[in-house]
């Protein structure tokens, strides 16, 4: 019951940590607007080719701007000691990855939602389809989240070359935008989709413990 | 309770110390001495598990300390050289979240105490950003009295602190030993807290 | 004789492939013969693949790429499942060759990649009239090459060389894990997205006239990389006791 309502404050401290920098979530959402609107001015206002392209934007933007807030995820609290802090605190490493990877998900990752049927309009998006977008997005971003928890644990002590992470996240995504995209522009096919996309949820969420664990581990013992 | 058998340990093939011994009973404080660089926060950080020693054996009761490491977690305390306290949160609110997820029972007339003792009190509702350095160090110590473990281990707990401090910290460490608690703090400046045993590195 | 025999007792023992004073002992043993076995071979391979084989007849001479182009993407492939093992051999049983044998091969395995890419896309020009298709195959083998391109890149910029290593063999894993779903995915999206007439790699048989200069030609590149590797992992264990002691 203890390490419950330990749990629990380690949520409530997530939360008043993000509640201080809501501003940087705000941030990510305006990235995300005006990457479309960039999108839009260098395609040209064709109604036709931006609702045949659109969804692929989305997707693509919602890694980019996930991968923005990669610094959310350990740097501060490494730097901090509160890392170490937590661990002496009863938390295992593999645990720290999991509610980290959770805790970017509702903090970071689910106050897009409020930002997907507002793009789904400015991009010509139909209405029916929304319901796709959202599905594939509540799975598609919590795989996100474990692969951004993976490649941020492992750039903890990069000095030179803070981009690194972003570029493994980038590069670990790819079967997550193809099939995401896939869910939305293959209706017919949205079960084996989903399946297909809940079974990469499950590996990565198997592996992101074990790797992010072992990088924290490995990260604090020779800082 | 702690018990240390012939730890050394090496990084990159480099002998950072070797064969220390040492033994933290209850009601015991142990000051580890050293210049710069001989190696306290690696020992430190050695017994609390972070560094896997390349020989030797740490022991908490008896047993060998990765058989039961949660229960020992549970009986220490680290302050490390960093300043955990969240910088974007006010004092007040740092202390709640670090009474939280600690479950402290401290109660807050206690609190209220100490942080009038340490000349806290006046800060309660700014941000840690706008406190000193040193401010910031003796919010850090806070935790002592906040986690209420057995076992403390510092780490120079001393340096940038001022006289009226280090006083009040000497009398923290003289209660906490009464109460059957222990310690072990690193320091490489002479002071006036009295301590049961002295390790040089 | 004696030196036949010397060499034979030696590659018995297989401790050589764990630990790297024993990989040193061997590795001077194997190295001269298999750099003339690798010249031999590579210009035998040479021979075989410009004048003795023949003319495809429906892509012409063009079909020579392929005795370049596939061996190179194989041992792309093997490249990485060697390293894999040896990621896995060097976390989970503590032998720090893994991590040397990862920082010497990352290199090679990313040149076999771009040999492919390169010769794959000179092949497709005549072929396909494009230098680039977004094909199935290509897609992934271009994925790899940036897979290695990321494992050199954690190796240049960590400072710390024990941590440095670790994360490498983590990434490999990782990287070893995803890969099948990437292969996966982009097969599948690839045939959703066009028709899949242009692959001509896939041909179901190879004539013996064909198949001999590609099997002589993978066992060049195989020498050559082996020789290559050789003199990396012997560089990289000197570099790492320097740097250790």
């Amino acid at each position: 019951m203890l390490f419950f309502n330990k749990i629990i404050y380690f949520y409530y401290r997530e939360y008043k940590l993000n509640l201080s920098g809501f501003q940087d979530i705000l941030t990510n959402i305006i990235f995300f607007f005006l990457s479309i609107f960039i999108f839009i001015f260098s395609i040209g206002p064709d109604k036709e080719t931006i609702s045949n392209i659109g969804l692929g934007i989305v997707w693509t933007l919602l890694l980019l701007s996930s991968t923005l807030s990669l610094r959310k995820f350990y740097q501060d609290d490494f730097e901090s000691g509160n890392l170490l802090i937590l661990h002496l605190n009863g938390f295992s490493f593999g645990f720290i990855a999991i509610l980290k990877t959770l805790s970017h998900f509702f903090f970071v990752q689910v106050p897009f939602l409020i930002s997907l049927p507002i793009a789904s309009i400015l991009l010509n998006i139909a209405s029916d389809k929304l319901i796709y977008l959202f599905s594939s997005f509540a799975i598609g971003s919590l795989i996100l989240s474990c692969l951004g928890s993976i490649s941020s644990s492992m750039n903890l002590m990069n000095q030179k070359n803070f981009l690194l992470g972003s570029v493994i996240v980038m590069m670990l995504s790819i079967p997550v935008i193809i099939f995401s995209v896939g869910v939305i522009n293959f209706e017919e096919n949205f079960n084996s989709l989903i399946n297909i996309l809940f079974g990469i949820l499950l590996i990565v969420f198997a592996i992101n413990p074990w790797a992010g664990g072992l990088c924290l581990k490995l990260s604090l013992e020779n800082s | 309770m702690i018990l240390v058998k012939e730890l050394s340990v090496e990084r990159s093939n480099k002998k950072i110390f070797e064969n220390i011994n040492l033994s933290l009973g209850s009601g015991k404080i142990v000051l580890l001495k050293g210049k710069n660089g001989s190696g306290k926060t690696t020992l430190l950080k050695t017994i609390i598990n972070i560094i896997e020693p390349s020989s030797g054996s740490i022991y908490w009761k008896g047993k060998p300390l990765k058989k039961n490491l949660y229960d020992y977690y549970n009986h220490i305390t680290y302050i490390g050289d960093k300043t955990t306290s969240l910088r974007q949160l006010s004092v007040k609110e740092n202390i709640n979240i670090w009474k939280k997820i600690f479950l402290s029972k401290t109660s807050k007339s206690q609190i209220k105490n100490i942080l009038k003792t340490m000349r806290l009190d006046r800060y309660l509702n700014q941000k840690v950003n706008e406190l000193s350095f040193g401010e910031t160090k003796k919010l850090e110590l806070l935790r002592l009295i906040l986690e209420d473990k057995k076992i403390w281990i510092l780490d120079e707990p001393l340096s940038n602190l001022d006289e009226e401090t280090i006083d009040i910290l000497a009398q923290t460490f003289q209660d906490h030993r009464s109460k059957e608690g222990s310690i072990i703090f690193s320091s490489h400046q002479n002071s006036e807290i009295g301590v049961s045993e002295e390790i040089r590195l | 004789m004696d030196y036949v025999l010397n060499f034979h007792w030696k590659i018995v023992d297989l401790m050589f492939l764990i630990n790297p004073n024993k990989f040193n002992q061997v590795a001077d043993y194997i190295f001269r013969p298999i750099l003339v076995l690798s010249i031999l071979l590579f210009s035998l391979g040479l021979l075989f693949s410009f004048y003795i084989s023949p003319n495809d007849y429906q892509q012409g001479s063009s079909v020579r790429i392929m005795y370049v182009h596939v061996p190179s993407a194989w041992l792309a492939l093997l490249t990485y499942g060697i390293m894999t093992l040896y990621s896995i051999a060097a976390l989970a049983f503590k032998i720090p060759f893994g991590f040397i044998f990862n920082t010497a091969v990352a290199p090679i395995g990313a040149i076999f990649t771009l040999i492919c890419i390169i010769s794959g896309s000179l092949w497709g020009k005549p072929m396909w009239g494009t230098w680039w298709v977004w094909d199935a195959r290509l897609t992934s083998v271009a994925i790899l090459f940036i897979i290695y391109l990321i494992i050199i890149f954690i190796n240049l910029s960590f400072e710390n060389r024990i941590l440095r290593e670790k994360i490498v063999a983590i990434f490999i894993l990782v990287g070893s894990v995803n890969l099948p779903i990437i292969k996966f995915s982009v097969d599948w999206w690839n045939t959703l997205h066009q028709p899949a007439t242009i692959s001509k790699l896939s041909k179901p048989s190879i004539d013996p006239s064909m198949l001999t200069p590609l099997i002589i030609m993978t066992l060049a590149f195989m020498m050559i990389g082996l020789a290559i590797a050789i003199l990396r992992i012997k560089t990289e264990i000197i570099s790492r006791k320097s740097h250790l002691n």
